[in-house]
This record gives C-alpha cells, structure tokens and sequence, in this order.
C-alpha cells in the first residue's frame, strides 16, 4: 500500500461524530470610515501613507520621500527574478485595501515577477480609494470567483524583532512602503 | 538529557537574565491583548475557528483528497510522508535531483520536528535558515527556543558575539538594527544563489489547491520566488475547507502571536511559476495516531501562534530549550507524548494547570485540561517518575481516611510554626527561593466547630 493510502487508511480508520462547518463569518462589525481605519492601520504597520488629488501630487509625494532614486515602473514581464536584484523603488498598482489592517492585495499578473516586490529595496504603491474594504471577511469576498497563481496580502515594510524584541524596519523584503491613495 | 525541571534550574540561575525573559514574553502576550481587545467580535472569531477545525478533523481524509486534486491540477507535485524519516528522505530526493549542495529554509516547525536540518546536513547538504532568530540560532548551533520568536532566549550581546565570529560585525556591536542589516546583506548572497528553497505552510486550502506562508520578513517570499523548486512541508492537520475560512484565521493568528494587526507577508501560493517546480510534502508523523485519542485530538487544532507560551508562567520562567522538543511551551507538553511517553513524560508536569493558555488559544485548545489527561494517562502506564507516583498514593491515602487527614493538618501546622527548619530545607523544593507561608493557628474545621458551639 502506498503512504498515501496509508495514511488515509489509518484516518478512515476512526471515524468522528459528524461536525458541521460553521459557515461564513458574519457578525464582524463594518468600518464606518475605510480611509481613517487604513491610514491608521499602516500608520501601526510602518508604512508611509499619501492621499493624493491627482498623479502630479502623487509624483510631488514620491520625490519627496526617495529624492535621487531610480523608480522601477514598467510592468512588462521579467522572466529572471534576479534581473531585480538592483532596483532601488518599485511602483506598483495595488488591487485593493483592508482598513483594519493595512493589508494590500497583489497578484502576480499585475507584477513585472513575483518576486519583484520583495527583491526591490523601496516599495510604492497606489491604490484608488474606492477599492477599501473593511475586514478580512470582506477582502475574501472581493476576492471570490478571483484566482491568482500567486497573490498575497501586504501590510507594511519588511521587518523583525528577533533580536531582543527590538523593531526592525528592513529585513529581507523592501525596506520601506508608501501607499499612495488616489481618488480614482 | 535534562528533564524539563533540572533544565529549568539551570535556566533560572541567572536571576536577572530569567525575569528579563518572562518580562518580555508577558509584554508580547499584552500586545496581544491589546489587539485582541479592538475587534469586538474577537470571541466569535475563536468560536468560529474552532469549529471549522473541529469540522476538518471530522473530515480530514476527504480534505486531503480534495486537496491533493486541486494542487495537482495546478501543477504542483503532491507527496505523502508517514514519518520524519520518510518526510527527509523525500526532501533530500529532490534537492539531490536538483543537484543543488545548498539550499535555503524559512521558517517550519513540521521540519524542526522531523530534524531535516541534521538528515540534509549529515547528506551533505548546506541548510540555510533564513528567518533571522533561526539563522542566529543555528550560527551557535542551537535550537529554537519560541516558534514564533526563535532567539527570544538570547541578549542582544549574544547575537552580537555571534555575528562577530559567524559575520565578521565588529566586536562589541549588540545595535539590533546593525546586526539586522548585516544579517540581510550575508542572507541576500544565499537568496540570490539557491536552487532549492524550502518553506513551511500556515494554511492549506482544500477548495483551491492553494497554500499560505505567513512571515514578516520575507525571507519565504524571497526565498521561494528566486529557486527553480519550491519544497512547501505540512502537517496533514493544516488543512482549511474553504478560502473564505482564511478571513478568520488570519485575523486570528498575528493578532494571537505577536499582537500584530496581520504579518506583513501572507502569501498565497497556488501555481509555481514559469518554468518553477514547485512539490507539497503532507506528513503525518503520528497526527493520525493523535487524531484517534478522543482526548487529545484536539491538539491537532493548533495554529502554532505560540500565544500559550507567552502567557505560560511556567515557559516564561523556565525557557524553551527546558522542554527539550522542537515545539516548546504547553502546546509543546501535550504534543511530545504522541511522539513518545517515555522521553517526554517529565512535560506534562510542566506546568501549574492554571489554564491561561486554553484563555488565551485562538482556537479554543482545552490545553491545561490535556495536560492534566496525559497525567493520568502517564500515571497510568507506570511512566511517571517515583517520588510523584508514592506521594499521589500518600496523598490518596490521606485524603480518603478523615482522621488521618485531620491529625496531618494538625501535624503540618505544628511542624510550621515550631520546627520551621523541617520544611524551609533544601529537601523540600517548595522552599527554594521561597519561605513557606505562617501556618493559620487552627484548621477551618475546627473553627468551624468552634464557631457552631
């Protein structure tokens, strides 16, 4: 027998009173104020956080933030992660925001490589203030009948504590966000 | 092999060094209450998670088969481990395949039980732990000593002499953020070279195929998106039905861990990429053995957040390497007797029974309860140690004859307060580092009596 039926076998074996799943979770609480609950969340998280009119302002924020740095914009696709292993700022569109916690939703496709937003060592964002939700629960549902290969959920800078608990804003990934919210 | 006690009085002998450590894990474990304490619906989210645990176990092998499905069909390579053994055997196939003789690991706690890192090294094969409290317990060839906080029993002047011997830091430098970028820059070269990457799995969903690595770092990420094969290791117990079901855990995991709202990076992998291999081993390893102890199953629900070891007065004061098993702390003492009773039956003793980590568990593990079943159940086969099978028995004894109970009340008080040097002695290790308390003049009973008269 194979370690999978094995395995399966030995699960078989013993079977357990019935439990149902529980369902969907419904008794969150809604956000009353999207933009205050997510630039206070990425505020906690360490991120740098722009709500702009227009892209000049956009533009104006980011040359504030990385004067002298080359921006990575382009989102053709790059077939060797390790072409990145230079860029200095890498802008990128976010899909949408989760007030309570800063969390950005990124998927591959909308990324020159997957390892693109990791490798980099600044991050940009933009994100189009309509596309805020509240929760966790609400993020999933927004990303119902939405496969990526690859997608995740991004909430501030790289960092750690695993020296003494100290903070540290710049471990392995970029070493700062900013999350530029436009009006769109 | 130190038992869980005589480790923890070599622990505790730095006096200082000991309240520093259970300071800082009560502070982790109040941030945690803090962040817990803004979400209104906070005890519905751990009802709630519990449940869909409980429904997964009652269903296990039809998730894994739904599992396996879905994973193939989105091109990744599904292999079926029974053990630690079959588990690393399986690893080191594939990086042999690979030709690779170095290859870099985020953090699993299904591979530090397995003791992959040792298998791969004695191969032959370089590991790499790229999580930094794992990177700096493996450079002083440690083990964890947290599973979310690696190096938590270390000072930064540890890290410090560490770094100056395995990196070249300059001597004397303890500054977190230097130590922290040096540690970068040395990981980087490993990143940006390895052919093989391994990571653990926080989530695994059936629905989909897909699974989630939660870190703050990156260094899964980063790992994971540069190798040419992606290894992901879990536990068959890590399954979630539904994609929705992960609105709920990830609230519940960062927030329990570490009080963080979510880890900076929740990834969700579901195909590799372009010209990527990308292989999920599943391993039992005697989950299926626990999953048939009615009062132990439940331990298969955990989420590894560790919140059971911060709030533990025990863990805090004992530290993790006292447990002598991979997973420390309470969750740690009531999975290490499934491994085996005898070598770990000192650590279901580990602990007081005051139940702050069942409060506290995001999944609602009745943990202190199982403690106090694998007692019995220890006790039961003989295996627990001798001077705690005679007093249970004296105990029993006493208690179960009024007469002598009384006349041993009366005897204990007249022993305190007259002959105090019988009980404030090293033999009796109540009193280490404590005086015993003044004896009350009479016994409630008595008073009682006295009182009714």
């Amino acid at each position: 027998m194979s370690t999978r039926d094995e395995i399966l076998k030995a699960i078989q074996q013993n079977p357990l009173p019935l439990k149902s799943h529980p369902g969907e979770f419904k008794v969150f609480v809604p956000s009353t104020d999207l933009l205050g609950d997510f630039q206070a969340s990425l505020k906690t998280v360490g991120a740098q956080f722009f709500n702009c009119k227009n892209e000049q302002e956009a533009q104006q924020a980011l040359d504030g933030q990385y004067p002298a740095m080359t921006r990575y914009t382009s989102q053709e696709v790059v077939t060797r992660g390790l072409d990145l292993e230079d860029v200095e700022v890498l802008e990128i569109q976010g899909e949408f925001g989760v007030a309570e916690n800063g969390a950005i939703w990124l998927r591959d496709d909308h990324l020159p490589h997957r390892v693109a937003p990791f490798i980099c060592q600044h991050l940009v964002i933009h994100i189009s203030q309509s596309a805020l939700v509240g929760t966790m629960h609400e993020a999933y549902d927004r990303l119902e009948g939405s496969f990526a290969d690859f997608g995740f959920f991004l909430s501030g800078p790289s960092k750690t504590a695993d020296i003494e608990q100290s903070l540290v804003i710049g471990a392995h990934g970029a070493r700062s966000l900013t999350v530029l919210v436009t009006n769109k | 092999m130190l038992n869980h006690a005589e480790a923890s009085e070599q622990f505790i002998q730095d006096a200082e060094r000991t309240t520093w450590h259970d300071e800082t894990l009560w502070f982790v474990r109040s941030k945690r209450d803090k962040a817990s304490k803004v979400i209104p619906e906070w005890e519905d989210l751990r009802e709630h998670a519990s449940q869909i645990k409980d429904h997964v176990l009652a269903n296990l092998g039809q998730y894994l088969v739904e599992f396996e499905a879905k994973a193939k069909a989105n091109g990744v390579h599904v292999h079926w481990a029974k053990d630690a053994e079959e588990h690393n055997q399986i690893v080191y196939d594939l990086v042999a395949k690979h030709g690779s003789k170095a290859l870099v690991k985020s953090k699993s706690m299904l591979t530090e039980e397995c003791h992959l890192n040792s298998f791969l090294t004695k191969k032959g094969v370089e590991v790499v732990d790229t999580d930094l409290g794992e990177r700096i317990v493996q450079f002083r060839d440690e083990v964890p000593s947290h599973i979310v906080l690696p190096a938590i029993h270390l000072k930064k002047e540890d890290v410090g002499e560490t770094f100056h011997q395995h990196l070249g830091t300059p001597k004397g430098n303890k500054d977190p953020q230097f130590l922290t970028e040096a540690a970068r820059q040395h990981l980087r070269g490993y990143f940006l070279a390895a052919d093989v990457a391994i990571t653990g799995v926080n989530f695994a969903v059936a629905e989909t195929g897909e699974f989630v690595v939660c870190t703050n770092e990156g260094n899964a990420d980063m790992g994971a998106h540069l190798a040419k094969v992606h290894i992901a290791c879990m536990g068959i117990e890590k399954l979630i039905p539904k994609r929705k079901d992960l609105g709920v855990f990830l609230r519940l995991l960062a927030r329990s861990a570490t009080g963080q709202l979510i880890t900076t990076y929740s990834s969700h992998f579901a195909k590799p990429r372009e010209g990527q291999e990308m292989h999920i081993v599943l391993v039992d390893n005697g989950r299926t053995r626990q999953l048939a102890r009615p009062e132990f199953r439940n331990s298969l629900k955990c989420i590894r957040c560790a919140a059971c070891f911060n709030t533990c007065p025990v863990y805090r004061r004992s530290g993790g390497h006292s447990y002598h098993q991979p997973v420390a702390g309470p969750i740690g003492s009531i999975l290490a007797p499934n491994f085996d009773k005898k070598s770990n039956v000192d650590l279901p003793f580990a602990s007081t029974l005051c139940g702050s980590c069942s409060n506290v568990c995001p999944v609602k593990i009745n943990i202190h309860e199982q403690l106090w079943f694998w007692r019995q159940d220890l006790m039961k086969d003989g295996l627990a140690p001798a001077g705690k099978s005679l007093s249970m028995k004296g105990m029993a004894w006493v208690l179960s004859h009024p007469k002598i109970y009384r006349l041993a009340g009366a005897m204990g008080r007249f022993v305190v307060k007259n002959l105090p040097f019988l009980v404030n002695n090293s033999l009796n290790p109540w009193s280490k580092q404590r005086e015993m308390p003044e004896a009350p003049k009479e016994s409630f009973q008595s008073w009682y009596q006295s009182r009714k008269s």
